[in-house]
């Protein structure tokens, strides 16, 4: 265990919460929703207390994962902006699923979690915006509701096969990730194989200089 | 008991409504309050209350005898053979395509989502706030499946409804159509258990709130087929691939000195 200067925090409080909101919000509606779809997984409905409260329960934590997504996108999207090398960053998946010599420095986010959080950000977009379409569907041209209709279940399939990688490369595919979520403290030397350029530029050249 | 139809026989109709009281007794439907809209027509539209209802519209006549045709039409749910409606419906037993050709609405399992309401091609069930459950034309299931016809075919006073076995129904309307040199409506292929003869002097655009091209919405089928198991075979697949790799590759382990880092007392 790494004592305590060779820990670096990489996230505030306000990004944890807000991932944390994000992420149950969609987990609850993600699975009220697949029961709701298939008739066959009537367990899910009968754990949520039935298809009726899951109808609410789906609505409900939606309405929160918009909200949080509120949140969520002015909080990150200067931090994933692309910049360069993450072209390169990409076509060799940053060494995370294979080997691979030579991958550009990644920052606070790589390349891969730049791309989640875009898709996070249209899809997530898409999906609350077409909830409520859905939520008031004689409100509005039939035509716009069957496309509500349409869209919603076609951005689900979207962002719930990315979330899987997601939870696997920041989870059992690489320990010491899913601290950076939890308190926010990781270590200098996880902080130097994942996030190298965000711990020179952010982290050694603000600590150096305080400390001189 | 084995599959059955309706045929509603344009020809004979002589907007009576007989039919839309028949079907608020039997179902036992509150009445509604009535409004001149400039036609005989009322209840303005169907409801949560109103499961049938005569339209009626006045078009040009061809007759010189006559300035206007009456066009009536008792409108209800069309009870299609691969109801878009059942399709969409997310709660089991809610919506229900029975083998006698009706489909049936159960309250006690309807949620008010209203994604019935719109997949519906003819726009027939009808949402209510208050109740949070949507209803309409059930083709008088309690009724059929007991030996008896729907309320409205008992009630009609004319012989436009009709109602029995799906191969008589269907001779019975070939041989009418060539009869009084009539058309069948829906004729565009899409497959319903309630049959219009539309009157040669009318089109079928001439009838108000009638699809002349009625289909399962494209829409439809393409959340239906392709992105409901699309959802599970993304979820499914990307989550056994990490499986594998996790079982190939091994965890990517980063120790207190960096291994790939190097020194980090930078």
């Amino acid at each position: 265990m790494a004592s305590k200067e060779d820990m670096v925090r990489i996230t505030d409080a306000q990004e944890r919460i807000t991932h944390w909101i994000l992420a149950g919000s969609f987990l609850i509606a993600l699975i009220t929703g697949l029961g709701l779809m298939y008739h066959h997984w009537s367990i899910i409905p009968t754990i949520f207390g039935g298809y009726y409260a899951s109808k609410w329960i789906h609505i409900f934590s939606g309405v929160m994962f918009g909200l949080s997504l509120v949140m969520a996108i002015p909080m990150w999207w200067k931090e994933c902006l692309f910049v360069e090398g993450d072209g390169k960053w990409i076509m060799k998946a940053g060494g995370y699923l294979w080997e691979a010599e030579d991958i550009p420095p990644a920052g606070k986010f790589n390349a891969g979690q730049k791309i989640f959080y875009w898709f996070v950000v249209v899809f997530g977009v898409i999906l609350v915006v077409t909830g409520l379409i859905m939520a008031n569907a004689l409100s509005f041209p039939v035509v716009v509701a069957r496309w509500a209709f349409m869209l919603h279940a076609m951005s689900v399939f979207v962002l719930a096969s990315f979330l899987m990688v997601h939870i696997y490369l920041g989870t059992i595919g690489n320990p010491g990730t899913i601290q950076a979520m939890l308190h926010g403290w990781v270590t200098r030397a996880w902080a130097s194989v994942h996030c190298p350029r965000w711990l020179e530029e952010k982290v050694d050249n603000t600590s150096s200089s305080s400390n001189s | 008991m084995a599959e059955h139809m309706m045929l509603i026989d344009l020809t004979k109709c002589t907007g009576c409504r007989a039919c839309q009281v028949a079907c608020k007794e039997w179902n036992g439907l509150r009445a509604e309050k009535t409004k001149f809209n400039g036609s005989y027509q009322n209840p303005p539209d169907l409801s949560y209350d109103t499961w049938t209802l005569v339209r009626f519209d006045e078009i040009k006549s061809e007759n010189s005898l006559k300035k206007v045709e009456w066009l009536m039409r008792k409108e209800g749910c069309m009870h299609c053979v691969d109801a878009p409606c059942v399709q969409a419906c997310p709660s089991p037993g809610a919506l229900v395509k029975t083998p006698e050709g009706a489909v049936v609405h159960n309250p006690k399992y309807c949620i008010g989502c209203k994604a019935c309401v719109v997949a519906c091609p003819f726009d027939i069930p009808r949402y209510s706030p208050q109740e949070e459950k949507i209803a309409k034309c059930t083709l008088c299931y309690d009724r059929i499946t007991e030996g008896k016809v729907p309320a409205c075919v008992e009630a009609c006073t004319t012989g436009c409804l009709e109602f029995g076995p799906k191969e008589d129904i269907i001779a019975r309307a070939k041989a009418r159509i060539k009869e009084v040199d009539a058309s069948l409506y829906p004729n565009n292929g899409y497959e319903t258990h309630v049959i219009y003869i539309v009157p040669k002097y009318a089109k079928v655009e001439e009838y108000s709130h009638l699809n002349p091209d009625p289909k399962v919405p494209s829409t439809e089928l393409w959340w239906k087929n392709l992105f409901k198991p699309l959802t599970l075979i993304g979820m499914g697949g990307v989550a056994g691939l990490a499986a594998l790799h996790y079982l190939i590759k091994g965890p990517h382990r980063v120790d207190d000195k960096g291994t790939e880092g190097g020194d980090d007392n930078g």
